[in-house]
């Protein structure tokens, strides 16, 4: 059998590894922006073929899978499917395990995802508001007291998926604070106009959503457009700094296990979670008449207003989310994709270790804001001395040169994985394989030591039980969802009656 | 004594930071550990300098005086103090750096002069080593005593860390995706509208740079918190070490009902401080509570004012009492310390005068017997009430019909943590192994 791969970063790498791993012993090729050396040396061992290309232009694509006869292709970032590569694939026979550019759009366009979640009344919804310049952003963003409740407290994102940049999220709740956050956000919004001037695929440009607090985690699924099976619950970490300080990031590191659920949700949420990844799913493939067939998942949060909620949806496995599921994976990663393939997923069991899973990743010092600062250095990494420690190092942002030497590309360099019995444990293992990744040129690097500690979980478990609180209150009174605010001169209002209002206009215009 | 506090932005637009509001509010929530000066530094990007501004008295005072526009940085660091004229720590060379401190450093009589040399030390130290963190491992090996700190750099680094047994608190939160804020207490860090993330352990170094955080520990488990914090310094809602202040003032007003029970008519407590003892007081005794006294003027800590007169008529100003609450009463009068017994002796008498029955009194910590070698204001020990009477002496001196303190144990216990991960020392005159 012979399969081709897309993309080039550490979730690649776990694909790829998952691939091998199968009794299909397949040979695998590859299509990437970089030479990843861990999915580069996979290529080799089994046979397969490796190739630098450009990955989200269709054709290009298309002609690699078929001058290697491939069975089937497998995709592992969003923008090749933004672009519709699976659609090309498509067209010329050739079975591809990735979402079309259609239904992408569920990751693709933030705002889009929220319209199709208030128009099939799905749960886990939030309030928002789309922007074509920061200049109508100000008019909202400007005003305290005497708007609605929660356009004071805001995340400010770009609309559109934008490879994990760019959100912030400011609590405007201290009056004495207030032109300190003002002025904060208003510049964020200029900030964020510029920077999706790049992007021509969305006229929606700024998205203002109403901020909740919870608990995040993330639940990955496959599907084939029939049925959506979850895997177990992932939870990275999105704050580039220990004592979840800093900058956004694609995600530092993730946690998983010991038995399938994460220790701070409930199975009750889990299944929830999973009904409205699934009601999502209905919903495009309902909207394009399209049939979804590959990995879904939603990004979560569990909140007051509504517990369960999406934050946002991806198109594919999360990264760093996919090593803790495929490491775990006990039934065969090709048995799954093929059964994807021919719509008989609801017949396969799917199997995982009950083990807790721990992810760190790696970074140069300049990585998320300033990734000039973080390419181009010389890596060593001590493979052996991470195997003896039990560990897996899954190879990132990293460029393997002719000559054998190894460039750091910007973004995460690596991400080590430990599976263990508990969590605290799999994270020291981690820990214990930080001093053999090394910068030989001295540049520094950074990870977070906190992620997995007893310290971080237990703060993770007290946040969920307050939010379990008041969710499940207003679950008992019936007021799940509901949000009421009363302005000067205007007197009760209901903020989401306005936003379905608002909605529905537009639909109509458009 | 001092209260500190740091602010630090990251990432792209972190320039959109003004720190100075920040500064303020923290600084105005630590106020109670320091009311005599008041000082902060900023890191300026557009002269890549260090600004430094200082004053003597409150945090209001201060920033009322200085002008708004002049003074703007997207990093910085704040400090209240109970002695004047001390300010923010400004080094010049090798390396230019501000530093604020809480405790002492054994490395002067003086808490400033102590703080100063040690962040001369630190200025050579990162001008010697290449990881600042190996300059900071090798002064807080060698520096005894017992404080917190946080340095900022010209070069854009924020140095925070605590001597090897912990002995003052920094804690440690974050707004959104931008800021990074440290504190002597939590409280300081809601006030601002940060999560409290968690807290720099004993041993501990963090240091913040524009693309990192690092955070090593060095010594562990040498652990001797403050056990004064608890009683008496932090305030209420803050949480030190992940301790909850509150719970552990409440275990303490829990404690004093069976460590010497009385019968009365009504309980009252001296405010700020006492007031969760005696809540908790009431609650385990079935006596009820009742408001006691009205404050005059602003929230002065007596315990820590410099002078005698200070003391005495700071809290005349303080406390009026209540009489309806007291009148004709059996009362319990719960305190949070006892220093000379002045300021005790004046409130049992107020409180005969208006009327009570009889006044038992209860303090909710142990006799203070000794120095704090740390910089805590205790009074020179042959001040000091408690180590030179018993109880029924006491009781007689300020005019009271018992007396009584929390005994240690019942301090340990209400804390929570084993005795020798505590300093006890202004109680106990043991200080920490190898804190002197
Ligand atoms: N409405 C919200 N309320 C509170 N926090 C939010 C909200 N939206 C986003 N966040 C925070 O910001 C983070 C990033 O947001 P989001 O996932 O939408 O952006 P992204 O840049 O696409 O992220 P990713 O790296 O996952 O691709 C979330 O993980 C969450 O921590
Ligand atoms: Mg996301």
């Amino acid at each position: 059998m012979k399969i081709m791969g897309v993309g080039n970063a550490a979730r690649e790498h776990a694909i790829a590894e998952a691939l091998e791993r199968s009794e299909h012993h397949p040979k695998i090729f590859w299509l990437a922006e970089i030479r990843n050396p861990g999915i580069f040396g996979i290529c080799k061992r089994t046979g397969g073929d490796f190739t630098l290309s450009k990955t989200t232009e269709p054709e290009k694509v298309a002609n690699y899978a078929e001058r290697w006869r491939v069975d089937f292709v497998i995709i592992g970032p969003e923008e090749p499917n933004f672009h519709g590569v699976p659609d090309e694939l498509e067209k010329r026979g050739i079975p591809c395990v990735g979402a079309s550019k259609d239904l992408a759009m569920i990751e693709m366009s933030k705002a889009d995802m929220r319209r199709l979640q208030w128009e099939y009344g799905i749960k886990g919804k939030l309030l928002f508001k789309t922007f074509k310049s920061s200049q109508d952003a100000y008019i909202v963003l400007e005003r305290y007291s005497d708007t609605l409740t929660w356009l004071q407290n805001v995340a400010l994102k770009p609309a559109r998926q934008a490879g994990g940049k760019g959100v912030k999220v400011v609590e405007d709740q201290q009056l004495y604070l207030h032109d300190e956050k003002q002025r904060f956000k208003s510049r964020h919004a200029d900030w964020l106009e510029d920077y999706m001037k790049s992007y021509s695929d969305i006229d929606d440009k700024i998205l203002v959503e109403e901020k909740v607090w919870g608990p995040e985690y993330t639940l990955q699924c496959f599907t084939d457009g029939k049925s959506v099976k979850g895997m177990p619950l992932v939870q990275d970490n999105k704050h580039a700094h220990e004592f979840d300080i800093g900058t956004e990031t694609g995600g530092m590191g993730s946690i998983s296990g010991p038995d399938f659920n994460l220790p701070f949700i409930t199975k009750e949420e889990y299944d929830e979670s999973l009904e409205i990844v699934k009601s999502l799913v209905q919903a495009i493939q309902d909207k394009t008449g399209k049939s979804y067939h590959g990995i879904v998942a939603g990004q979560m949060m569990l909140t007051e207003i509504e517990g369960p909620t999406i934050i946002e949806m991806y198109s594919r496995f999360g990264d760093p989310e996919a090593l803790n599921v495929l490491s775990t994976l006990k039934t065969d990663f090709i048995d799954i994709c093929l059964a994807i393939l021919d719509g008989e997923l609801s017949k396969l069991n799917i199997e995982f270790d009950k083990k807790a899973t721990v992810v760190k990743a790696i970074a140069p010092k300049g990585y998320p804001d300033y990734r000039e600062l973080a390419k181009n250095h010389p890596v060593f990494i001590d493979e052996k001395e991470i195997e003896r420690e039990g560990c897996k190092l899954y190879w990132g942002s990293a460029d393997l040169s002719e000559d054998g030497k190894i460039l750091s590309a910007g973004s995460r360099l690596v991400e080590i994985l430990a599976i263990a019995d508990d969590m605290q444990e799999a994270s020291r293992m981690v820990d214990n394989c930080i001093p053999y990744v090394k910068l030989l040129d001295g540049w520094g690097l950074f990870y977070r030591s906190d992620i997995g500690s007893y310290e971080l979980l237990s703060k993770r478990i007290d946040v969920a039980n307050r939010v379990r609180r008041l969710y499940h209150y207003r679950r008992e009174k019936g007021i799940l969802g509901k949000r009421i605010d009363w302005l000067p001169k205007v007197g009760k209002t209901d903020p989401v009656a306005l936003l379905k209002n608002e909605l529905s206009k537009s639909k109509g215009d458009g | 004594m001092a209260g500190i506090f740091g602010f630090y932005a990251f990432g792209e637009g972190r320039e959109n930071w003004d720190s100075k509001r920040f500064i303020y509010y923290g600084l105005s929530s630590l106020q109670g550990r320091g009311q005599e000066a008041t000082s902060f530094a900023v890191y300026n990007y557009e002269f890549n300098s260090l600004i430094w501004i200082s004053g003597n008295g409150f945090v209001e005072d201060l920033f009322e005086k200085i002008k708004q526009e002049d003074v703007k940085g997207f990093l910085g660091i704040g400090q209240v103090s109970t002695d004047r004229e001390d300010y923010v720590i400004r080094v010049d060379e090798p390396v230019s750096l501000a530093l604020v401190g809480d405790g002492k450093p054994a490395l002067h009589e003086s808490r400033q002069t102590a703080f100063q040399i040690f962040a001369e030390k630190l200025s050579e130290e990162l001008d010697e080593q290449k990881d600042p963190i190996d300059a900071i491992k090798k002064i807080i090996e060698q520096t005894k005593g017992g404080y917190s700190f946080i340095a900022l750099t010209k070069d854009q680094k924020m140095i925070c860390g605590r001597d090897i047994h912990g002995i003052k608190p920094l804690e440690v939160g974050a707004i959104g995706f931008d800021i990074g804020a440290v504190a002597s207490e939590s409280s300081a860090l809601d006030v601002i509208g940060a999560e409290h993330s968690g807290y720099i352990k004993p041993g501990e170094v963090v240091v913040f740079d524009p693309l990192s955080i690092c955070r090593k520990c060095f010594f562990k488990n040498r652990t001797a918190y403050c056990s004064f914090e608890y009683v008496y310094l932090a305030r209420p809602d803050s949480y030190l070490n992940s301790i909850p202040v509150s719970k552990v003032r409440e275990m303490i007003g829990k404690r004093l009902v069976q460590e010497n029970p009385v019968k009365a008519d009504v309980v009252i407590g001296v405010p700020d401080t006492a007031i969760p003892f005696a809540m908790a007081y009431s609650e385990h005794s079935g006596i009820p509570i009742k408001l006691g006294f009205t404050r005059t003027g602003r929230h002065i800590r007596s315990a820590i004012k410099p002078s005698q007169f200070e003391r005495i008529v700071g809290v005349q100003l303080k406390l009026n009492p209540i009489r309806a609450s007291i009148d004709g009463k059996d009362v319990v009068l719960i305190d949070d310390s006892i220093v000379r017994g002045n300021t005790l002796r004046n409130t049992v008498y107020n409180l005969k005068r208006k009327g009570a029955k009889k006044v038992h009194v209860r303090v909710g910590s142990p006799p203070l017997i000794a120095q704090c070698p740390f910089g805590t204001e205790v009074p020179r020990e042959d001040e000091l009430i408690g180590k030179a009477l018993s109880n029924d002496e006491i009781a007689e001196i300020i005019g009271a019909d018992t007396f009584a303190y929390l005994s240690i144990d019942g301090l340990v216990d209400s804390i929570g943590l084993p005795k020798n991960s505590l300093c006890l020392g202004c109680f106990t005159g043991n200080y920490p192994e190898g804190s002197l």
